[in-house]
């Protein structure tokens, strides 16, 4: 009985929909496409970035909420953010946790996206323009990931945007002139943070829903490829309607990223290092993972601008053309054998550069809360302070420490450093801290590592 | 480009010989293949499928077939296995003069028979309803949390020590003080200047000494364990609708120049619109005269005094 009133009900509520805004033919045209062979799960890849992307809307919505966007208030804004606690629920580093991670997978699952499409051939005719829109929102996914990265204002942020604008800088001819615009002058400061904050939360979004939309109207224009095997008739035979059976599978892919990006989110928060500061020299920038392998591949080019400029161009170019290029009706990924295997070359290509290029950075030591938490009392009952500064308070014969934990010294450095500073800088007036036991040197060992990576004060009252 | 091919239902079918064998009824479109397969032909016995390899020749008058006999042999048409196609995904280089273009239907609804379909589909619509619903309140709760947040956060009490001491206060006479202070603003600190009412009074036995406040029991227990015999602090802000009252020495009352409203003191109101007494202010006087103050406000226009945070 139950059911049959909710039935009842929705069919009223349909009717008078119907009615008014014709919602049944809009929703057979949203719902009903023709899907050649079935629904699938490979299919899922598209569905699943677009999930991302309005999760990166929405979570990026949240952070504008409190976001201040001046190099003298993004970073307190950012730690603010970090703070934001409802009832025993870190909101703020959770929101903060959805839109890092998500922007990771998102280009994860754009790149696993691209290559389902090559693999299934679905880019060959006709459907080259839905291609060349696909790679227009890749870039415009590049691009999201470089402004958002410069948006907390710390160390990180600050050193990785002064080298991928100097990159931007080495393009000849319009170089120096398209680097002064994009920071708003010679150097990084003011106009560069409301450059990049307004290209990222204005421009691109603005462009990725033009474009997400015309990818739509053209897929809804030429159709799923379906899949490469199997004659006109047997697809014929299996064709099945995006509703229901690949809705629900897209959306059981949906929930899976969720879940993904939720936990990770929830294990690995984002971290925020020190205030971006321009005269810390000794600071190693490294990109975001995922520009990792053109970083290692930089090392190895000569001249750089062949690699900064000719990488790239390589890149754009083999995209944007192989639909036209490769004019062959044959899908099957099987019986392309050139194609296929120089890509998976390429595929493993970067994925050994960013190998590479991650075990070339230094490493920073692994914190343990409970034993940074001791160093700290240990660093402020041994007088430490009375020689060296830390976030502003502190003596000055030695040096200031605030951002010591960036600059990568391993346990074993900083503990004989505690207890024979002339073994590292012969001469050095800093007393040697013999009577620290083991234990107290090892927690003052991750405290000295944990300055200028974490501790930073709750404003949030 | 290719010649528009122009279907136009009713017109007679021929076949090789040029005799009549039915009419052109419909046309089955391999949807997949955005492609037209069949054409279905009326003819004496009923509907009957023809594929489209056996059209000859079609012009707007008369469709010609390739095969010498009738129909007899080819497959009834069954509308049962078939739906008609929305416009939109009619072919590009054909144009359907009145009629209809028909698909097959999708096999589950072929195969497994309607009402185990049906089930299925509504199956999959639930878990699909299910899924997003599960996404949706996932995020709602922490986002909620997240803009309540800083809505729900409590103002921390900031003490500030003024740089006057009691002794140089002049006796029942309110002493308009400015004061250096900081607004906190989420994550901005603010210097600003605020100016608050001292008035220092010889005693517990002095008729001033209490505030209206006090008198009436408005304060909250912060303000009623923090006040002091020696000194009222008042508000600046008017409690009506937030002007600034000053006082008048030769009439020993304060007069808001806004709307007139009246106050004594102690803050009793005596006349105005305003809805309650100015406001008492939180006071800490040290040993040594040190005077501390916490800079409160609190919304106007009512008769509780009830504190902004």
């Amino acid at each position: 009985m139950k059911n049959r009133y909710a039935e009842n009900h929705e069919n009223r509520l349909m009717k008078y929909l119907d009615e008014r805004i014709r919602l049944r033919a809009l929703l057979g045209f949203l719902l009903e496409e023709p899907m050649p062979g079935g629904a699938r799960w490979a299919y899922v890849f598209g569905s699943m970035v677009l999930f991302t992307l309005v999760l990166q809307f929405v979570t990026g919505v949240m952070l504008a909420f409190y976001y201040g966007g001046t190099p003298d208030h993004a970073w307190d804004s950012v730690n603010y953010i970090d703070h934001l606690k409802n009832g025993n629920l870190d909101v703020g580093r959770l929101i903060r946790g959805f839109h890092y991670w998500g922007a990771s997978i998102m280009v994860v699952l754009v790149g696993v996206h691209l290559l389902q499409v090559f693999l299934w051939g679905a880019y060959k005719r006709p459907r080259e323009i839905m291609w060349l829109v696909g790679v227009i929102l890749l870039a415009l996914t590049m691009t999201a990931a470089f402004t958002g990265y410069l948006l907390p204002w710390d160390e990180r942020a600050y050193w990785g945007t002064i080298v991928g604008t100097n990159m931007i800088g080495l393009v000849p001819v319009v170089g120096p002139l398209l680097k002064s615009a994009i920071r708003g002058g010679t150097g990084l400061g003011a106009l560069t943070l409301s450059h990049f904050f307004a290209i990222h939360t204005m421009m691109l979004p603005s462009l990725f829903i033009l474009f997400v939309v015309f990818h739509l109207v053209i897929f809804r224009r030429v159709g799923p490829a379906g899949p490469f095997r199997g004659t006109s008739a047997t697809l014929e035979a299996q064709k099945e309607y995006f509703y229901p059976r690949q809705v629900l599978m897209d959306a059981l892919a949906m929930l899976a990223v969720f879940v993904l990006i939720a936990g990770l989110a929830v294990m690995f928060p984002p971290g925020l290092e020190a205030m971006a500061n321009p005269s810390n020299s000794s600071y190693s920038p490294t990109p975001a993972w995922y520009f990792d392998w053109i970083f290692e591949l930089l090392k190895m080019i000569r001249p750089e601008i062949l690699g900064v400029i000719g990488l790239p161009a390589v890149i754009g170019l083999v995209l944007v053309l192989l639909p036209f290029v490769d004019k062959r009706s044959e899908r099957s990924p099987f019986r392309r054998p050139v194609s296929v295997l120089t890509t998976l070359v390429v595929l493993g290509g970067i994925l050994g550069l960013s190998i590479a290029a991650e075990a070339g950075f230094k490493k920073l030591v692994p914190l343990n809360p409970a034993s940074v938490q001791r160093g700290k009392i240990v660093f402020e009952h041994s007088g430490c302070m009375g020689c060296h500064t830390v976030m502003g308070k502190g003596g000055h014969i030695g040096p200031d420490l605030s951002e010591e934990g960036l600059i990568g010294h391993s346990e074993h450095w900083l503990e004989v450093q505690f207890t024979d500073s002339s073994a590292h800088f012969p001469g050095s007036p800093m007393p040697p801290f013999t009577f620290l036991t083991p234990e107290q040197r090892r927690d003052l060992a991750q405290y000295v590592s944990s300055l200028g990576r974490t501790g930073w004060p709750d404003t949030t009252h | 480009m290719r010649q528009e091919v122009v279907f136009r239902m009713g017109i007679p079918v021929q076949n090789a010989s040029g005799h009549p064998v039915g009419t052109l009824e419909k046309l089955v479109f391999l949807e997949t293949e955005k492609k037209i397969s069949e054409i279905v032909v009326r003819d004496l016995s009923g509907l009957k499928r023809v594929p489209l390899q056996w059209v000859r020749e079609l012009t707007e008058h008369v469709l010609v077939l390739d095969h010498p006999g009738n129909l007899d042999d080819l497959p009834v048409f069954d509308i049962s296995q078939f739906e008609e196609v929305p416009i939109w995904f009619y072919p590009p280089d054909c144009r359907i003069e009145v009629g209809s273009l028909l698909t097959l239907k999708p096999c589950d609804e072929r195969l497994l028979g309607e009402s185990e379909a049906m089930s299925r589909r509504d199956f999959m619509a639930k878990s699909t309803a299910l899924v997003a619903t599960l996404i949706g309140i996932s995020l709602v709760i922490p986002i909620g949390g997240y803009v309540l947040a800083a809505a729900r956060t409590k103002l921390s009490d900031h003490w500030v020590t003024l740089p006057v001491k009691l002794e140089q206060l002049p006796m029942d006479e309110p002493v308009s003080h400015t004061f250096n202070a900081v607004s906190v603003s989420g994550w901005m600190r603010v210097p600003v200047v605020r100016t608050v009412w001292l008035i220092r009074h010889s005693g517990a036995e002095d008729p001033f000494s209490s505030s209206e406040d006090q008198i009436l029991g408005l304060d909250s227990p912060l303000e009623k364990s923090r006040s002091n015999p020696y000194l009222t602090v008042l508000s600046p802000i008017c409690p009506h609708l937030g002007c600034s009252p000053q006082w008048f020495s030769g009439k020993k009352l304060f007069i808001c120049p806004c709307h007139h409203s009246i106050y004594e003191m102690n803050g009793k109101r005596i006349g105005g619109p305003a809805p309650r007494p100015m406001d008492q202010l939180p006071v800490l006087v040290g040993k040594d005269g040190s005077i501390s103050i916490l800079y409160e406000e609190f919304q106007v226009g009512i008769p509780q005094k009830i504190r902004l945070s």
